[in-house]
């Protein structure tokens, strides 16, 4: 048996351990640690080839476990406080303020209307990296907006997935693209142009494509179905947490040698912090965190057995074999078939995707003289995509849980994204094809 | 079995597991590195001697300083600025052990950045430790990460802005030795401690800077030395006569990127009278489509998953089934300084640093790395020091 084998059994054994434990009713996080834990005893147990390797005492692969769990550990943070953030101000009655103002000021203008609804989409998952945050904090809201505008269910889950997956794409924070960019010892620099332009590209497409037409927005079913807002809100309220956010993080920008490092986290617990302060009501606060935690649990669960199975996958050159495989293939076939690989990956194996695949992708770009940031920014939005998909779904299943959609999961919600997904994978393939081209336009 | 029973049970097992891999990173945190000093030391300071930056912290390494009979240049060599490159500190640690300065000084860190040294890089399954026979017993080296540990630096910037540059790098380079050059008096860990660097060369007067390094051989920057323009011509001549005379693999010459900021072959340069220089050589254990990961990987430089890059033509250095072996690799990096200082003397002969005692290219090839490594046991006490 050579290395090549060995690393191939292990790799069937975690895709036979996962599926085991779906047809077992775990749910995707447990099926995913009994793989993880089935890929570490197959990698003990089975022969490794012809090369002499060194053993690994049980303590090690027990170390392993557990080293791998705190791999996204930072990542886990920024997701909790930013989720925090948005779930206090959602509770503080902020989002409901802002969505209730829009509909007031432009139910005649479904245009407008629609616009300022990306923008409200937007905003959660391009400061926080999550598609998740931006469904589980102003999903439900928008979604009733999009009601009151006679957007169909399907149609309505599949905007606020595909915006949600816009919005991670988008901007600062794109997550894809800073682990990918980190593991392959990039600077996160000149990536906000090209993502920037595809997400809200995608975003704008998908808004005018699913929810374009349609009569003007009914003001007053609209407002029915939104929550009432606390009395003592105003704009000057509404923005105020973000105007700190916003500070906060120019000030570390604009004066980074003087201003203190407070890290994302801290940020967003001030940011809160400003959200419970504004509030013209009092806010539970320890219940918006038992609830933030409990909402982000499945999503954190995900990170953590996520760190795992890479882990796992590293220590058995399982991953060696997956990236080898990607980067052997000929480039005109990457083109033709990275659309594909990118989404389906993610659905399996989330953001862990981004180092396994994206790393040697942007060594293989580079070397082939092809632009890596473009290229990188342009799977990056392809990434997200894949949330909708299986096992994982995590933002798909968001979306339905948080609108209440009760159609058919493929053949409703998913089948009608399928054309705007199409439009991004599309627009996203040409980018990384005149990646390099792309870059001298709008600078990479 | 109620639910209750089974969450204790998960909950027992958990914290048995956290409990095992706890006392294995404790026991990599502390573990000491032996250093027996060559018996030419002249004497053993703190980093925090030259600024207090970094005094106090984990990155306050031990400053091995050799002064010759003779006057002459002096060099400073830098171990260690990524601990997942071993290479980097075995061949500082060769000099430390080794060096008998004839004329000129020689001033030696093993590691700069112990911090990333005392935790692997979570999610590529390092091993903990590394090790080399040597003619006593196993010596052991602490394996690490590219970047300080977050337990020692923390919280990252939102995005990092150099100092003084104002470029934009990723979060956490801020924690990466090789990106904070020169340095600031009062920011995170690694800004101090390259801060603290830069005070010790600037006041030590050092003619020339080395920093040792490894790279993923599907990495451009391999097999080569990156030098500053004021050592172009020093760097080009050893290139040449290291790829002609001595090495089966050719090293390049490549000059630093100007407006990259934050490397040591950037800003040591400029920032002081030091021509600075950063050496490469390729580590198989750095490629992410790498097979099985384990620490005969990183010493031995094997890998079959890379080899088959090679034949995809994906790699900037040859790999064959004899691999990267780490003896090969600190032989390299040992041979290019000790080329370097005497095309050096050639040019700049009121700067020449003429030193003894350390192995040449073949005998560490031939003879291992252990061969060149002292018992600590055995040594005399006052020699002996820990990294």
């Amino acid at each position: 048996m050579t290395m090549f084998h060995h690393s191939l059994f292990v790799l069937i054994f975690i895709v036979a351990a996962f599926a085991a434990g779906k047809k077992l009713s775990l749910n995707t996080e447990n099926s995913m640690l009994l793989s993880a834990v089935t890929g570490l005893v197959a990698h003990i147990f089975l022969p490794k080839g012809v090369d002499p390797r060194s053993v690994l005492p049980f303590a090690e692969a027990i170390r392993h476990l557990v080293e791998g769990a705190f791999t996204y550990f930072d990542v886990c943070l920024i997701f909790m406080t930013a989720t925090f953030f948005m779930a206090l101000y959602k509770e503080a009655g902020g989002v409901a303020f802002i969505v209730r103002r829009i509909v007031i000021n432009f139910h005649n203008r479904r245009s407008v209307c629609l616009l300022l609804l990306v923008l409200v989409m937007m905003i959660p998952g391009a400061i926080t990296g999550s598609g998740a945050t931006t469904v589980l904090t102003v999903g439900s809201l928008v979604g009733s907006v999009l009601l009151a505008m006679d957007v169909p269910a399907n149609k309505r889950v599949a905007l606020i997935f595909l915006l949600a997956a816009m919005s991670a794409a988008c901007p600062p924070i794109n997550l894809w693209a800073m682990m990918a960019a980190a593991g392959a010892n990039m600077p996160y620099v000149g990536f906000a142009r090209p993502l920037g332009l595809l997400s809200v590209t995608g975003a704008l497409f998908a808004a005018f494509w699913l929810a374009g037409k349609g009569k003007p927005v009914d003001m007053h079913k609209a407002l029915s179905t939104l929550p009432e807002v606390p009395e003592g809100w105003n704009w000057r309220r509404a923005g105020a947490p973000f105007l700190v956010l916003a500070a906060l993080v120019l000030a570390g920008r604009a004066f980074p040698y003087s201003f203190p490092v407070l890290g994302l986290p801290l940020i967003f617990m001030i940011s809160a912090l400003a959200v419970f302060v504004i509030s013209p009501s009092r806010l539970p606060l320890f219940r918006v965190a038992q609830h933030t935690v409990k909402i982000l649990l499945g999503l954190v669960s995900i990170m953590v057995v996520v760190g795992v199975l890479i882990q796992v996958m590293t220590l058995s050159g399982v991953r060696g074999l997956l990236s080898l495989a990607v980067v052997t293939l000929p480039l005109s076939v990457l083109f033709f078939t990275l659309w594909m690989i990118l989404p389906i990956s993610e659905g399996m194996l989330q953001y862990a995707v981004a180092p396994l695949f994206g790393v040697p992708l942007i060594m293989l770009f580079n070397m082939k003289g092809l632009d890596p940031v473009v290229s990188l920014a342009a799977w990056s939005v392809m990434w997200p995509l894949g949330d909708c998909l299986p096992p994982t779904a995590v933002v798909g299943r968001a979306a339905v849980m948080e609108l209440d959609f009760e159609g058919d999961y493929y053949r409703g919600f998913v089948k009608t994204a399928l054309p705007v997904m199409a439009f991004i994978l599309l627009l996203s393939t040409l980018f990384m094809v005149y990646s390099k081209e792309i870059s001298q336009v709008i600078g990479g | 079995m109620n639910i209750r029973t089974a969450k204790l049970i998960i909950l027992l097992f958990a914290g048995s597991c956290a409990a095992i891999a706890g006392s294995l990173f404790k026991e990599h945190m502390e573990y000491k590195e032996a250093v027996v000093a060559s018996p030419f030391l002249s004497e053993v300071r703190k980093l925090s001697d030259y600024s207090d930056a970094v005094k106090g912290s984990v990155n306050d390494a031990n400053v091995y300083i050799f002064n010759g009979p003779t006057p002459g240049g002096t060099v400073v060599l830098l171990g260690g600025t990524h601990p997942e490159e071993p290479v980097a500190n075995l061949s500082a640690q060769i000099f430390t052990e080794n060096v008998h300065p004839v004329q000129g000084r020689v001033i030696v860190i093993n590691r700069i950045n112990t911090s990333a040294s005392m935790a692997t890089r979570m999610g590529e399954a390092y091993p903990r430790f590394y090790h080399i026979s040597t003619p006593w017993g196993v010596k052991k080296w602490r394996y690490g990460d590219r970047l300080a540990t977050p337990l020692h630096s923390w919280p990252d910037p939102e995005v990092y802005v150099h100092y003084p540059s104002g470029q934009n790098l990723a979060y956490m380079d801020v924690r990466n030795a090789n990106r904070t050059w020169p340095g600031r008096h009062d920011g995170l860990l690694c800004e101090r401690t390259n801060y603290a660097l830069m005070e010790l060369i600037r006041k030590e007067k050092a003619d020339i800077v080395m920093d040792f390094h490894e790279a993923e051989l599907e990495y451009a920057v391999e097999n080569t030395i990156v030098v500053h323009e004021k050592g172009q011509s020093v760097a080009a001549m050893a290139s040449m006569m290291l790829t002609s005379q001595t090495f089966d693999v050719p090293i390049g010459m490549e000059f630093s990127p100007k407006a990259l900021h934050g490397l040591s072959h950037r800003e040591v340069g400029d920032h002081s009278d030091a021509v600075s220089y950063l050496v490469e050589v390729a580590e198989p254990m750095l490629d992410r489509i790498r097979g099985i990961t384990d620490e005969e990987l990183l010493m031995s430089g094997k890998d079959r998953f890379v080899m088959k890059a090679g034949e995809y033509k994906l790699l900037y250095s040859p790999i064959d089934e004899s691999g990267w072996p780490v003896e090969k690799r600190t032989a390299r990096h040992v041979a290019t300084l000790m080329t370097i200082l005497q095309v050096n003397n050639m040019l700049a002969p009121e700067k020449t640093i003429i030193l003894e005692g350390i192995p040449d290219y073949r005998e560490i090839t031939e003879n291992g790395l252990g061969a060149f490594f002292q018992n600590p046991d055995e040594a005399p006490q006052e020699r002996v020091f820990y990294d």
